[in-house]
């Protein structure tokens, strides 16, 4: 008994993908992809375009089905929840594209995520925007509160998205390219962000093409291709596998 | 002095004209339907309240309470049984079923309550007073108050209430609402309902100063949209005034050209409008 007292306990599994499939008509855009997630972790997802990573993170959202497979969420099979119910289990993105709700303010976008997040959202208007304004205050938008959200800059809109889907109160934040168009300094805030929100509880699958900021982020990572899984693991040893620079960078000519 | 008459019965009229609006735009910003059933609902929600008034002596305004009540029932059911079939799908089939539901409405309505004239006739109904040296008829000015008051309710609940909103953010992106937690199927009937309760006090209303026959509700859908589209379908005050420019432009017509072209003139405001500031008016639709 006591040398079971002295191994690091197993991690609780959140998330959980069986061999999903994916086709659209003829083409098979995730391929019988495999995956878990472990609570509390931060699990990198690249590969080039096309690979199937939006495609995986809407199956998971809900608003793709998928054709084969089981999607897993606390142990249960989640296959035929809609997405509503799944923001009220706790399942929360970002949009690659972002979506504010373009006649509301910053405030007003952010207490919907709270007022409808898990597990159906706070009830009272007052309550929902103090949590609103928490969130916005920590994605550092907390001098646009009453900017209307189409007034609002790339960057400053990225916070927003991040601030709704913060303010759903998510067990399961998946952040698509969240980076995408940022440039260097704006990319290391935005590391900074994602590890304060890891920090509070929160596992995330994170899509990015720029890979410093998956390095220094991901507990693992993995590597779609023509949506197969082709590579899985520590993140120093998969960007240096030679599959996945091939996959990005075409063969090296010998 | 006849001239601010005029005004002033145009102003009075108006507010309940864009009450009448008010459910109409809301349904088409948030569902993008075009009710052409709305002015049906606005007759139906006129016979609901004269029967609670004939049958318990209920005060008229009293009993638009009440049918409010029960037309925002009849607006739920509508939408999560039917309507939803179709929400969000091309305009020509919410306009087709929404037809037939005006079809079907109207001639139940003659089945049920028979082709006579009704009017809600409560004792105070000729009350006049006056003010500034005009005369206002009691019955409108109340109607005007609570066209009003029903305006700012909705207002109030679509920016001060978690309800409002969900609406409000299911109308601007449905996909990203999903995502955020909103049910739209009961969102949309809830919507929908809200619409019909909306519908139904136009209708108590309209029945103490006009006649109620089961063959009004199509000339109300045709005026309740120019109303629509003249407000703008996002803010219940501006509908609210689209309702009160028309009132104003028939009263004026009326006085000038008789009654008969006062739908000419509705129309015709229309047709301005959308020359003039296409752009602005449509923007929400």
């Amino acid at each position: 008994m006591n040398e079971v007292a002295n191994v690091a306990p197993q991690a609780k599994t959140i998330m959980e993908a069986r061999g999903i499939t994916k086709r659209f008509q003829g083409l098979v855009s995730v391929d019988k992809v495999s995956f878990s997630l472990a609570e509390n972790e931060i699990l990198g997802l690249i590969g080039p375009n096309g690979a199937g990573k939006t495609t995986l993170v809407n199956m998971i959202g809900g608003t793709l089905k998928p054709n084969e497979g089981d999607l897993l969420f606390e142990g249960e099979r989640i296959n035929d929840v809609s997405p509503y119910r799944r923001a009220h289990l706790g399942i929360a993105r970002t949009f690659q594209i972002m979506k504010p709700f373009p006649g509301m303010s910053v405030l007003e976008n952010v207490a919907v995520g709270a007022l409808f997040g898990r597990d159906g959202g706070e009830k009272s208007m007052a309550k929902a925007r103090e949590i609103a304004r928490e969130w916005i205050t920590f994605t550092g938008l907390g001098q646009r509160m009453d900017a209307h959200a189409d007034a609002l800059g790339g960057p400053d809109r990225k916070r927003l998205e991040f601030a709704k889907a913060l303010a759903m109160g998510p067990k399961l934040l998946l952040l698509d390219e969240v980076m995408a168009g940022l440039n260097h300094v704006e990319v290391d805030e935005m590391v900074e962000l994602i590890k304060k929100i890891r920090a509070r509880g929160v596992t995330l699958l994170v899509i990015e093409h720029v890979i410093k900021a998956i390095r220094s982020l991901s507990d693992r990572v993995m590597v779609l291709h023509h949506g197969e899984r082709i590579a899985e693991g520590d993140p120093a040893l998969v960007l240096a596998d030679p599959r996945v620079v091939e996959a990005y960078l075409g063969k090296r000519r010998t | 002095m006849v001239l601010a008459q005029i005004l002033l019965n145009g102003i009075l009229l108006g507010g309940l004209y864009g009450l009448m609006a008010l459910g109409m735009a809301l349904v088409w910003g948030v569902l993008n339907i075009v009710n052409l059933a709305h002015g049906a609902l606005i007759m139906l929600g006129g016979y609901v309240v004269y029967y609670i008034f004939v049958f318990t002596g209920l005060d008229p305004f009293a009993a638009i309470a009440v049918a409010m009540v029960i037309m925002f029932g009849v607006g739920f059911l509508l939408q999560y049984g039917l309507l939803n079939l179709i929400v969000r799908s091309a305009l020509l089939n919410t306009l087709l079923i929404t037809f037939g539901l005006d079809v079907v409405i109207t001639y139940l309505a003659q089945f049920l309550f028979t082709a006579d004239f009704r009017t809600i006739n409560p004792s105070y109904a000729g009350a006049n007073f006056s003010a500034f040296g005009l005369t206002v008829p009691g019955i409108r000015f109340a109607a005007f108050v609570v066209a009003i008051a029903l305006a700012a309710a909705l207002w109030w609940l679509l920016n001060r209430r978690p309800l409002g909103l969900a609406i409000r953010a299911t109308s601007q992106n449905l996909v990203a609402a999903r995502l955020y937690g909103v049910d739209p199927r009961i969102l949309y009937a809830v919507t929908f309902g809200i619409g019909t309760a909306l519908a139904g006090a136009a209708g108590g209303l309209y029945g103490m100063i006009a006649n109620l026959t089961p063959y009004i509700g199509a000339s109300l859908t045709a005026k309740s949209f120019v109303i629509a589209i003249i407000g703008g379908l996002t803010n219940p005050f501006n509908v609210i005034l689209g309702g009160i420019v028309v009132g104003i432009a028939e009263s004026l017509a009326t006085l000038y050209f008789g009654a008969t072209y006062s739908d000419v003139v509705s129309f015709g405001l229309l047709v301005l409008v959308l020359v003039v500031r296409p752009t602005r008016t449509l923007r929400a639709a």
